[in-house]
């Protein structure tokens, strides 16, 4: 398959300290990959280097075969979508108004809104289930009601590759399982989805391979069954797994299935 | 008719520059206390004004004076100064950009009165400058309204399409890019831009506080965020405003003419205070 976003031996630090070290994987057109890691492993780091938001120290980030420095902004905003953690939104926004800023990428100067952006914001909306709360006022949402616009103003882009930190943050049970559908629904529209995430328990079934990222080891890639064995997630997580009684219960689970 | 009509238009256009500089340095800041007077600009516009006025008053550059454009060089040096000061983490707090503001203003305030200080050779570089200082927006020549109706077109001209900018800037500068937005040239256009508006406004009327802050303001409570929309509301109630201020403040005391500075300090003060409270507990960002 074709690689839609492939890192090659990159990496970007604050500072002295490099928090992400020549890291390699590749992200094949229609995969979704999972991005797990301990707290402060630089997972968001990770997906803001894949978006353009920041550059790497050293090493390439391709997007399409080609270095992501090299594109215009507007182009890479065109095909990639990163939906962040945290956006604080001054001043009295409407939710239509926040998701309208999605378009962006496609206006001019000049030109304003037409009824294809119309249109797209209308489907965004629909498709992270925000259509009701489109006159609500942003900062009167609720955190997770928030985090649906998030990814509506993502949508919004109607990217190739969608970017997710932590979406599954500030979300009851309920609409965790809804946001996994609305995953696995992009998946079969073509969309590329790569999330960090913190629940391991949502991994299996959902996404085709995980990527591991931990100050201790090198950046690790396999599918789910790969990836959840007790030897490498005490390894990455520095937890040891009695300590832990789901995840080991989890984890033999998948070792005797793995055989 | 000869009298009022320039005065007239010179207050329409003050108030309307005024209005718009507020509104895109709110914009720009992602904070609604941000306002021309506020955070600088205005002071730094008479600063400009006031070394051309003392040293350079017999120079000009294309028609334009050396006052006019040291003004504008006062108002952007200003701008990006307090800018870089209050800037953290893309957004602005609203403590940093007041503390700025105030040190700023108060010495570029100073400075103008240093510069009276050194000037010795008569007393009408002297009265120009107090009635800077003070707010009084007077009569003008058709060719100094002219002039700075031409760069107050100008302005609007470059700043409407910068309004939906403004809209994408408010999610942060790292969102903005993230929506294939060029950060710094926006906000290069930005400063720019509001900085000539300033700098029209400081030229006709002089140091006039609160407006460029309770206009905005209002239109955005009436008329929501989109600065599309409030571009021109703000252009046109900006400029009603201040031809009713200045009308007001010449017959409450006539036949005493109040400098319409002083009285927007009377109605502008207490919104902005109101508004500083209301600030700590929803804008703090």
């Amino acid at each position: 398959m074709n690689s839609l976003l492939s890192f090659h031996d990159v990496s970007f630090g604050y500072g002295e300290l490099d928090v992400i070290r020549s890291s390699n994987f590749n992200l094949c057109t229609g995969s979704c990959t999972a991005l797990i890691g301990p707290n402060g492993a630089g997972k968001s780091t990770l997906l803001r280097l894949a978006a353009g938001t920041l550059r790497a120290r050293s090493g390439d980030v391709l997007l399409n075969g080609i270095p992501l420095d090299s594109l215009a902004v507007r182009h890479v905003a065109r095909t990639v979508a990163l939906v962040p953690q945290q956006l604080d939104v001054p001043f009295q926004f409407t939710v239509r108004q926040v998701v309208e800023q999605g378009r962006t990428p496609y206006l001019g100067l000049l030109r304003g809104p037409g009824r294809a952006d119309r249109e797209a914001v209308d489907r965004a909306m629909e498709l992270a289930d925000v259509t009701g709360l489109q006159h609500r006022i942003f900062n009167e949402l609720s955190g997770g009601e928030r985090q649906r616009v998030k990814i509506a103003l993502g949508l919004a882009q109607e990217p190739k590759l969608l970017l997710l930190d932590e979406p599954t943050q500030n979300l009851d049970i309920g609409r965790q399982v809804e946001l996994i559908d609305l995953l696995h629904f992009l998946g079969e529209e073509g969309i590329t989805i790569f999330a960090s995430i913190h629940d391991l328990q949502l991994l299996e079934g959902n996404f085709s391979s995980v990527l591991l990222l931990s100050p201790d080891m090198p950046l690790t890639e396999g599918t789910p069954q790969e990836i959840l064995k007790p030897s490498i997630l005490e390894k990455a997580f520095n937890c040891p797994p009695r300590r832990h009684p789901l995840l080991l219960e989890r984890v033999q689970h998948h070792a005797k299935k793995a055989g | 008719m000869q009298i009022r009509l320039p005065r007239v238009l010179a207050s329409a256009l003050v108030g309307s520059a005024l209005a718009i500089s507020g509104l895109m340095f709110q914009g720009l800041f992602r904070n609604p206390m941000a306002d021309p007077y506020v955070i600088g600009s205005s002071g730094g516009a008479v600063l400009g004004a006031c070394i051309g006025i003392f040293f350079f008053s017999q120079i000009s550059i294309f028609g334009f004076s050396a006052t006019a454009l040291l003004a504008f060089a006062g108002s952007v040096l200003t701008m990006i100064l307090v800018y870089a000061l209050a800037r953290s983490n893309g957004g602005t707090n609203v403590v940093t950009i007041l503390l700025a503001g105030f040190a700023v203003s108060t010495m570029m305030g100073y400075s103008s009165y240093f510069f009276e200080a050194l000037d010795r050779s008569g007393t009408s570089n002297q009265s120009v400058l107090l009635s800077w200082l003070h707010g009084v927006i007077g009569i003008p020549r058709w060719s100094q309204l002219l002039i700075s109706g031409v760069l107050f077109l100008i302005a609007i001209v470059i700043a409407t399409p910068l309004m939906r900018r403004l809209n994408t800037l408010a999610l942060g500068d790292e969102y903005a890019h993230q929506l294939g937005i060029r950060v710094e040239h926006t906000r290069i256009g930005i400063i720019l831009t509001g900085s000539l508006l300033t700098a029209v406004a400081v030229s006709l009327g002089g140091l006039i506080s609160f407006a460029g802050l309770i206009v905005p303001h209002v239109a955005r409570l009436l008329l929501g965020p989109d600065h599309v929309r409030l571009l021109p509301v703000t252009a046109l109630s900006g400029a009603i405003f201040l031809v009713l201020a200045d009308t007001l403040a010449r017959s409450v005391f006539a036949p005493i003419e109040l400098p319409v500075g002083i009285l927007m300090a009377f109605i502008g003060g207490p919104f902005f205070l109101y508004l500083l409270r209301k600030s700590k507990r929803s804008y703090v960002l």
